[in-house]
């Protein structure tokens, strides 16, 4: 695998060598421009890609980046003679910090959603062209570059801003391709999933989308800085027109914004076919071409080229090899360890500490109250069963506990520490995960990555390497080693809730919280999950789980503790607890109790 | 019968929710269903009421096969829910979620007479007839989307958990309307976790666990059955 | 520091050019509070009404309030065959955004194809006719705009408040499952709005044909404002999208009297960052 990555990347830096020769070669200046068109686009759609294909934020406002670039560089060279070399990084440090800001006020408001980050950058591109266009930089009257002197890298001018825009191209797909196979790009990537179940899994989601945001404005700054010196004259309009939002976002959408590569391929394309239209009013006409294929992109390919060719070519090759076996129920691996799999573990000793004190905590959702005071101590290495009426704050803890939602009052303490200010990220981090009742896996990830991803970001913080062994560990522990490649849509019921299961288990934690982890399964597969819990357990893992099949609670739990009406009723051996009169009431009524 | 559910399975994508359900409502009846959280009793209600598709099995109403009608003509075939955790319209006022309840025609024709038996049933309403729906106390909002379920003037009344998150002594009065409503002439078929409560109302009853209906019968022979007991405590 | 005089004409400027804002952006609230489909075409939309409302005007001397009553059933029609075509194809949220964005662009492209960049003036003889009010002078054909602002979000708030398709609407939204259970045919009420939304564009093009100059660019200028409006003015609710307009518009007026008229787009955009940072839960 890595022979062949070694001879792609001598193969795409030969490539890029070659290219940069051409302005040698005595050919027209016509293929230097065409060619550093064909460049640009690529670079700016790929730099759209990185927040907003791998994190599904989708920006109209990239224009604000590029022309910040631009005028930037237009700004320094022409009116303050900087070196035009030097104008391009500070071009991206001044594009960078725009979208540092926006981005630090934005992706703080909890109900951000998609439509209105989108429509708020384009606002944002407006007010920074207002602003342009009203002040000295360049006050209506356009700025001219073309007098600013280009170092003499190649024969002449046009080719030496053709070889910027070829490594800044190149320069760029390497970038993205890191990010692509990079723990940001995997974070990204489930972020755009499902950004709730990514913050409980360990990604800082706030650091992460600046981050990415910061980088592909950046890029789009130092692009829009060379930019400035190849058009010679520079206008607002022209710069913030609605161009260049309008392309990268189909050229993106087209080629696969998911993919590192399917901007470039979609820009290729739409580029190449836009020279066909070059005069005024057939620019007109191409742009309305060019709309339309994104509105035909959008209702038939939503995916994109590069991914659909990915599947397209995946089947052929599945169904050349052995034909599909018959899909065997998973077996629950035997743990080497002194525990076996059927008994309860010898009592406790009492003085067992807690490893999660949880100390009158209250949580309110506006009026209503859904935990009033709740204080309980989970003892290291138990399993504590969780249990109550419909509506006594059950699934609310779980939350509150994993950081999902912030506490009213009251406090969390995990071996001592508190941790009821700390953001979910952060939570996870110290070896808390959970599982959701109805699976929430990352749906574009496969089985191996939604895995991986956990122990990567989990409590042991695993390198890349690292956290697919570990993954690879845990699918074989549930017995889904053999799907590791396919995707969760194309596992049953079953299947997704051991994929839950594994996620949650490879983030080394120490504590792990079962949300109904047994609902919607038949007895069989009932028993092989009771099964697997034990062996968690075995291994040292405390579990809490909540659970309404109150055999399976009763057999499986050290304690159980009742929760009715947001407040903690019971806590004690399972058989004592569930014949207690007063629980007995709260289930099934005052006279059955007596 | 009014109503015939036979050998129903209901399932969300592979997850089966309910593996197979048969039970009956006669014209005025008063049915019960109950078991512990997990069931499938909701999922149940909502079919009948047209919220869920099911993926096999039959239901009927008074002759007629609901599995032609479409989700929103359900209604119109006269049979009203009173959702679980009530779903009341919290950014309408009382009377307006009370006039979504009579939206169809034929019980729009009959919206002012209606109106009046729904306040002379709970009286409060009356007085907060202006009020914003979500303003109202957990009690008061039970009764709002009980008298919406009435404006529809149905024939058979679906009520999901009814006691749900209601303070013990509301829960009596709860169970005091149904009983009105039965009084009226309209069936009621009954989802409840509280056994106690659901068995002293009901006319027959049906136990379900995991997704089936277990037993079935008269309440007095049910509770003697120990495995009810079990099914809700584990013990 | 200017005059009183300039500033109170400002000041009635601006409240009639948010009436305007308003009536664009009645549409756009109802759909994306109503439907949850952002609709970037609404404002594409606008604007091919108003150059429909020029053509027909100076090339068929159609007077434009007969110009007007002829495209809004054809733009209702457009309104329901793009949800239509939303439905089969399965737009979500999301994709609606960037489906219409593409619209947008199409529509700017044919204005463009068919009556050029240039921009154009609608000339009427009732368009340089001013009420005088003391020092101040009160354009006609903008008072009538406003008027035309109110009245339609006052029947707007009226059918959505008493009528029982409003009623419905208003369920719908909140909770489409229940809404349906009480027999409420939630597709046909999409349809219907749909219709009702791109008629409501086709409307406020008459207008801005009345009173602004025509370019095909200008439809991305008016985004910001518009979307600024809707927001601020709650979505879904058509008085406070009149009432958002109308701070919107007599807000930038006096910024611009006060400092210079190119920093208007600015305004709009901070007074919506201020309100997203104050308050988030704008929906």
């Amino acid at each position: 695998m890595t022979g062949r990555r070694k001879l792609s990347g001598i193969g795409a830096a030969g490539g890029v060598g070659l290219l940069a020769l051409l302005p040698l070669a005595g050919l027209p200046a016509f293929y230097d421009s065409f060619l550093y068109i064909i460049f640009y686009w690529i670079s700016l759609a790929t730099s759209w890609a990185i927040l907003s294909g791998f994190a599904g934020y989708f920006s109209f406002g990239h224009a604000a980046f590029f022309g910040a670039g631009m005028y930037t560089t237009a700004t320094l060279s022409v009116k303050f003679g900087v070196p035009f070399l030097v104008t391009l990084p500070i071009a991206a440090a001044v594009a960078a910090a725009l979208a540092v800001g926006i981005g630090a006020v934005v992706f703080r408001l909890k109900q951000l959603r998609g439509e209105l980050f989108a429509l708020l950058t384009l606002a944002v591109s407006f007010v920074v062209a207002t602003i342009i266009l009203n002040t000295g930089i360049d006050g209506g009257a356009g700025v001219l570059t073309s007098s600013v002197a280009v170092p003499h890298l190649m024969p002449s001018p046009s080719g030496t801003i053709y070889l910027l825009g070829l490594l800044m191209c190149a320069g760029t797909l390497a970038i993205t391709y890191v990010i692509a196979h990079s723990r940001l790009g995997l974070g990204l990537f489930a972020i755009h999933d499902d950004e709730d179940v990514a913050e409980v899994k360990g990604i800082p989601t706030f650091r992460y989308k600046l981050t990415a945001f910061a980088l592909s404005a950046a890029i789009a700054g130092a692009v829009g800085g060379v930019h400035a010196i190849y058009v010679g004259f520079l206008t607002v309009s022209e710069t913030f027109g609605i161009a260049v939002p309008l392309y990268v976002v189909l050229m993106s959408v087209l080629g696969g914004a998911r993919h590192w590569l399917g901007p470039a391929v979609g820009a290729a394309i739409i580029a190449a076919s836009l020279y066909a239209f070059t005069s005024g009013d057939q620019a007109m006409i191409g742009r309305g071409f060019v709309a339309f294929l994104l509105v035909v992109a959008i209702l038939i390919l939503p995916e994109g080229i590069v991914p659909s060719l990915q599947r397209w070519w995946a089947r052929l090759r599945t169904r050349a090899a052995t034909p599909p076996a018959v899909s065997e129920a998973p077996g629950v691996v035997a743990v080497t360890g002194n525990e076996k799999a059927s008994g309860k573990v010898a009592s406790l000793h009492p003085q067992t500490r807690a490893i999660l004190e949880i100390r009158d905590v209250h949580k309110s959702f506006g009026g209503l109250q859904a935990l009033r005071g709740v204080t309980l101590d989970v003892r290291e290495g138990e399993i504590l069963g969780l249990v109550g009426p419909n509506g006594s704050g059950k699934t609310t803890l779980i939350n509150v506990i994993t950081g999902h939602f912030p506490l009213t009052s009251g406090s969390l303490l995990l071996d001592g520490t508190a941790i009821g200010d700390l953001p979910a990220h952060g939570i996870a981090g110290r070896g808390i995960a959970r599982t959701y009742q109805i699976p929430r896996p990352f749906a574009h990830l496969t089985v191996l990555d939604n895995v991986a991803l956990a122990a990567a970001f989990g409590a042991a913080e695993l390198s890349r390497a690292a956290s697919l062994v570990e993954a690879r560990r845990w699918l074989d522990f549930t017995g889904l080693r053999a799907k590791e490649t396919m995707l969760p849509a194309d596992l049953n019921l079953h299947e997704r809730k051991f994929l839950e299961l594994a996620r949650a288990l490879s983030a080394s934690p120490r504590l792990l919280l079962l949300d109904e982890v047994l609902s919607g399964l038949n007895p069989a597969e009932i028993d092989r999950a009771i099964g697997l819990i034990r062996e968690i357990r075995a291994q040292g893992t405390t579990i809490v789980f909540v659970e309404h099949l109150m055999r399976a609670v009763v057999e499986l739990s050290d304690r159980i503790a009742v929760l009715n009406e947001g407040a903690l009723f019971a806590l004690g051996e399972p058989a004592a607890v569930m014949r207690d009169p007063r629980v007995v009431s709260i289930y099934l009524g005052k006279a059955y109790a007596a | 019968m009014l109503l015939e559910a036979r050998h129903l399975r209901i399932a969300y994508g592979d997850a089966t929710a309910v593996w197979d359900a048969s039970l009956e409502v006669g014209e005025g009846e008063i049915v019960s269903v109950i078991g512990p959280n997990g069931a499938g009793k909701t999922t149940l209600i909502n079919a009948i009421a047209g919220l869920l598709r099911w993926n096999s099995g039959t239901l009927h109403l008074d002759g007629s096969d609901l599995a032609r009608v479409a989700a929103h003509r359900v209604c119109a075939q006269g049979v009203a829910l009173v959702p679980e955790g009530r779903r009341l319209f919290t950014r309408m006022s009382v009377e307006e979620n009370l006039e979504i309840g009579c939206y169809l025609p034929a019980a729009r024709a009959a919206r002012d007479a209606t109106l009046e038996r729904v306040y002379g049933l709970f009286p409060i309403l009356r007085q907060r007839r202006a009020q914003m729906a979500g303003l109202l106390s957990g009690g008061q909002q039970q009764m709002v989307a009980i008298g919406r379920a009435l404006m529809a003037r149905p024939r058979l009344m679906l009520f999901d958990e009814p006691s749900l998150g209601l303070a013990p002594s509301i829960v009596d009065d709860m169970f005091d309307i149904v009983r009105r409503v039965r009084e009226e002439g309209v069936a009621v078929l009954l989802v409840e976790q509280n056994v106690l409560k659901a068995m002293e109302i009901a006319d027959r009853a049906y136990v379900m666990e995991q997704g089936r209906i277990v037993s079935s019968g008269v309440p007095s022979e049910l509770l003697q059955q120990s495995h009810i007991r079990e099914a809700y405590l584990g013990v | 520091m200017p005059s009183m005089t300039l500033l109170g004409q400002s000041l009635v400027s601006g409240v009639l050019l948010g009436g305007l804002y308003g009536l664009v952006a009645l549409g756009l609230s109802l759909s994306w509070g109503l439907l949850r489909l952002v609709n970037l075409a609404h404002f594409a939309l606008a604007f091919l009404g108003a150059y429909l409302v020029y053509h027909l005007g100076t090339v068929w001397h159609l007077s434009p309030w007969w110009a007007a009553l002829l495209i809004a059933p054809l733009f209702f029609a457009f309104g329901v065959l793009q949800h239509a075509v939303f439905l089969y194809f399965r737009v979500t949220e999301l994709t609606s955004l960037l489906a219409t964005f593409g619209i947008s662009v199409i529509i700017e492209s044919a204005l463009q194809w068919i009556w050029t960049a240039d921009f154009r003036r609608f000339e009427t003889h009732y368009a340089s006719t001013s009420l005088k009010l003391g020092p101040i002078y009160v354009p006609v054909v903008e008072l009538a705009a406003c008027v035309a602002a109110a009245a339609l979000a006052w029947a707007t708030w009226a059918w959505l408040r008493w009528t029982y398709v409003g009623k419905a609407l208003r369920a719908a939204a909140e909770d489409p499952e229940i809404a349906v259970a009480f027999g409420i045919n939630r597709r046909g009420l999409a349809f219907l709005l749909s219709g009702v939304c791109a008629a409501y564009a086709g409307v406020a093009g008459a207008f801005i044909a009345l009173i602004s100059t025509l370019a095909p660019s200008q439809i991305w200028t008016w985004l910001g404002v518009v979307f600024a409006v809707v927001i601020i003015g709650r979505l879904g609710n058509p008085l406070g999208a009149l009432a958002a307009g109308v701070l919107i518009g007599a807000a930038e007026s006096l910024a611009m009297a006060t400092f210079s008229p190119a920093w208007a787009p600015v305004v709009s955009f901070s007074v919506l960052i201020v309100l997203l940072l104050w308050q988030p839960d704008w929906s």
